[in-house]
């Protein structure tokens, strides 16, 4: 296991399917999680957007909502 | 890409990438836990919505 007989160039004793096979699943559960998280911002957003204007939160709601509406659409 | 894997040790990796991804998140949840505005537990604090309306009016 150890990197003793590195003649293959694997550092980690993988070979090159193991490396490819797992690549995949590694890629598709990024991408699962990935998606999962812009939902759940998708979700946050629509109950309180996080980008407050020039004069903050507390301006006035309906301005803030505006003003990023704006910004996004 | 996938030839990373035969630089790091792919258990190694993910642990590591969880361990970081739950300090990340539990970071994240507890800062917003520590807001007015995205307290989702208790919502915005009464006295903080008074002090904040005198600093937006002053």
């Amino acid at each position: 296991m150890a990197g003793t007989d590195m003649r293959d160039g694997s550092l980690t004793g993988l070979t090159e399917n193991e490396a490819k096979e797992f690549h995949g699943i590694f890629v598709t559960s990024f991408i699962i999680f990935t998606v999962i998280a812009i939902v759940a911002h998708f979700l946050v957003w629509q109950w309180r957007p996080w980008l407050p204007g020039p004069r903050g939160y507390t301006q006035s709601m309906i301005d803030g909502v505006t003003s990023l509406a704006t910004y996004f659409t | 890409m996938w030839r990373v894997w035969l630089l790091f040790d792919p258990r190694r990796a993910l642990v590591g990438l969880f361990t970081f991804l739950l300090v990340l998140a539990l970071t994240i949840h507890f800062i917003l836990l520590s807001t007015n505005r995205f307290n989702w537990i208790e919502g915005p604090r009464p006295q903080a919505m008074i002090t904040d309306t005198i600093s937006s009016v002053v």
